[in-house]
């Protein structure tokens, strides 16, 4: 069987650039090495200025992306406001804390801009809540070393969104590639403070 | 290092395999014959229209700890006396470094005899072909070892052969082997052969057009093997310290030393 | 007493007789030889099986080159065989430009399933066994003695841990278009169809929808190109490039060793096929 987090493949990686962030998955969801969607998206809205990417365990990333929206709602009409990207993670860690004998087989990451102060923000997290702030980026799934050589090749600071466009681009789409398990296309979020691009990738079909 | 004994160290997280030998639920094994370990390491080959450039980082660890910071991965092969003279092959062994001295041993002793025997030096293709059998000899006692050998063909042209353990090869434009492969990979298809790479204006959506890879100048080459390695030294801990680099040209082989993060 | 002897006597000369190491030093080895180094242990089998199936432990220290889809069928116009041309160890995609189809003679092709080096080595070794085959008959060897050398020689190794799923293709004067299957636990079988390989089910069932004996050759070739684009995408551990192959009466025609991505993509959107597949944004 091998271990859950490679058993329905995927891949997530999310970019600072200068005053904007980027965040992008592929689309594919298997069992092992039969291909069952080319259409599973791992990056969930939060709201217009934070979003979520979930890969791993295919149930799990379902489960846990209803839980978010559940509890960022509740966030919501209590405090009639929208939560902020550092909040939010900080939910995110110890939602799954919560679960630590028996965690939740995901490995979530975090994008946005907090729209009081203006700053891109990502992290990302361990299956049990231990967050990784980063300046740069972040990457989870089975392509993460791929997506790790590729980023820490490309990655410049202060890209503008057009260019983090293409750069997180590249990353992602050379480094599932090389992955088994990731690729079939891919989703793009480009989020600046009152703007989100939303783009489709065309990828290898193999 | 390499152990007969039972009790290695225990896996750790972030390197490539564990030393002790592994154990998988499914089947209950008991083996205390474990005669391999990872002794870490990178290499990359680039080949290029009238040139062949090999790299490889020096570090060579076991486990978490680094035996020493300087030894080379790469060697000459064939050429004249112990000091290959005039040799125009360059191997990169990474993985086991006992078992990568041993087939660099056994394919110098072939190159060079060849040349005893026939009076002319033995081409790349042959090498890579002799390399090929000299791995699979050890098929049910594998050399724990991914070799890459690099050279001029008979035209001049670069020549890069890349293998796996039991000695399935293919000849290549670039390849990267050993630890940090998978990080290094995919940043030379995408910067060497430019995959997923469209060129702009050529249209929109599925009418974009590829871009087509062709041969990169040496410069070029020489700058991607350095941005390659430096991004896996920040990334992979069995990566570091220096890289070796062999150019090899008609003129010969040349040889460079850059150093890499020493932490 | 002559024990004795022998024992404190010495050699008039020096003794000369070499290992048969320094020996094949001396007088270059024999080609392609069949000595294998084996671990100093009781049961090898075990131990390669330990040290190299990544099926029954993903942890295994050295990963072998596997995942394939690979297909031959016969027709009217001779044989079909075509590959796709990846390989993997474990989810990491090692090579996208593996040649599957290995050229025996100029009218005899191997496919190759299973341990890369395995059937290169072997299908190899089977070429110098062909030529022989002409040089000692002066004739041509027949599919169906080619693919029984090399069933034979598997067989020999069988439990040793070799991992070969191949098909043998080729027209003789003798047999017509013959196809064989064999496989390293042995299996040799003739057949008008075999896809072989982590993607097998994938072609077949495009193969079997759309096969029929009588087609023309530039059907076929589209169907053989079809069945492993069909693989390619569903298979993870399938992928790359295209390799096709013709087998005819007059020796074997390449078809090209061609991405699949923009075939995909033609197939897609001409032909409204892979509907799957999302090519707008929602």
């Amino acid at each position: 069987m091998g271990s859950p987090f490679s058993m329905n493949g995927g891949a997530c990686v999310a970019m600072v650039g200068k005053d904007c962030v980027g965040i992008a998955c592929d689309l594919r969801l298997g069992m092992q090495a039969l291909t069952v969607s080319n259409n599973f998206p791992k990056i969930f809205g939060i709201n217009d200025s934070v979003y979520l990417g979930l890969t791993g365990l295919a149930t799990d990333v379902a489960t846990v992306s209803d839980l978010f929206r559940f509890k960022v709602n509740m966030y919501r009409l209590r405090e009639e406001r929208n939560i902020s990207p550092d909040t939010f993670a900080n939910l995110v860690s110890t939602s799954l804390y919560e679960r630590r004998f028996g965690p939740y087989f995901v490995s979530p990451v975090v994008a946005g801009i907090n729209q009081t102060s203006g700053k891109p923000f990502i992290c990302g997290f361990d299956s049990i809540g231990c967050i990784d702030f980063a300046k740069d980026f972040i990457v989870s799934g089975t392509a993460s070393d791929q997506l790790f050589g590729m980023c820490e090749g490309l990655y410049e600071p202060d890209l503008g969104p057009d260019e983090l466009f293409e750069t997180l681009s590249q990353a992602l789409l050379s480094a599932v590639d090389r992955d088994a398990l990731s690729g079939w296309g891919a989703h793009v979020y480009i989020i600046e403070k009152d703007k989100v691009t939303k783009r489709l990738l065309k990828g290898r079909q193999d | 290092m390499a152990s007969i004994l039972p009790g290695a160290p225990q896996e750790g997280i972030g390197y490539s395999f564990s030393q002790a030998a592994p154990n998988a639920a499914s089947e209950p094994r008991q083996h205390s014959f474990y005669p391999y370990s990872d002794n870490g390491g990178t290499s990359l080959g680039i080949s290029g229209t009238d040139f062949t450039i090999m790299a490889a980082d020096t570090r060579n660890v076991s486990g978490y700890s680094i035996n020493t910071r300087y030894s080379p991965r790469l060697y000459l092969i064939g050429g004249e006396g112990p000091e290959n003279k005039g040799a125009r092959i360059v191997l990169s062994v990474v993985g086991f470094t006992a078992d990568g001295s041993a087939l660099k041993e056994r394919l110098d002793n072939i190159v060079k005899m060849y040349k005893y025997h026939h009076g002319k030096p033995m081409s790349v293709s042959a090498c890579a072909q002799r390399l090929s059998h000299l791995l699979y000899s050890k098929r049910f006692f594998p050399f724990y070892v991914s070799a890459i050998l690099g050279g001029l063909d008979e035209e001049g042209k670069g020549a890069l052969y890349s293998y796996d353990y039991v000695g399935s090869y293919e000849r290549e434009q670039c390849r990267s082997a050993g630890a940090a492969s998978s990080l290094i990979m995919p940043f030379l298809d995408n910067q060497v052969n430019f995959k997923n790479q469209y060129q702009p204006g050529s249209g929109t959506g599925h009418n974009l057009q590829a871009v087509v890879a062709e041969p990169l100048p040496r410069e070029r080459v020489t700058q991607l093997v350095r941005d390659a390695f430096t991004s896996a030294v920040e990334r992979h801990i069995e990566v570091g310290d220096g890289l070796q680099m062999m150019i090899i040209t008609k003129d010969g082989v040349q040889e460079k030393y850059v150093e890499l993060k020493k932490d | 007493m002559d024990t004795l002897v022998a024992q404190y006597s010495c050699p008039a000369i020096e003794d000369t007789t070499l290992d048969a190491e320094q020996d094949e030093l001396l007088h270059g080895p024999d080609a392609l030889s069949l000595n294998f180094s084996l671990p100093p242990i009781a049961q090898p089998s075990s131990w390669l099986r330990a040290m190299t199936d990544d099926a029954s432990n993903p942890n295994c220290p050295i990963k072998i080159a596997h995942g394939t889809t690979t297909l031959a069928f016969r027709f009217k116009g001779g044989i079909i065989v075509c590959t796709d041309s990846r390989a993997t160890q474990g989810n990491w995609i090692a090579s996208q430009t593996v040649k599957k189809v290995i050229e025996i003679n100029n009218s005899l092709l191997g496919t190759m399933a299973g341990g890369a080096a395995d059937c290169q080595y072997w299908l190899a070794y089977l070429g110098m066994q062909c030529r022989l085959h002409e040089l000692r008959n002066k004739r041509r060897i027949t599919v169906a003695a080619a693919s029984k050398i090399l069933a034979n020689l598997v067989y020999s190794y069988k439990g040793m841990g070799l991992s070969m799923g191949t098909m043998c293709a080729g027209v003789t004067p003798q047999e017509g278009p013959a196809l064989y299957y064999v496989d390293s636990d042995g299996t040799r079988m003739a057949g008008n169809m075999f896809c072989v390989g982590s993607g097998q089910t994938f072609a077949y069932g495009v193969l079997d929808a759309e096969y029929r004996y009588e087609m023309e050759d530039e059907e076929a070739l589209e169907l053989g190109r079809r069945s492993i684009l069909a693989a390619m995408h569903r298979d993870a551990y399938s992928g790359g490039f295209i390799n096709l192959y013709h087998v005819k009466e007059d020796g074997w025609v390449k078809h090209g060793f061609s991405d699949m991505n923009p075939i995909f993509w033609k197939t897609k959107l001409e032909k409204g096929e892979f509907s799957n597949v999302t090519a707008d944004m929602e």
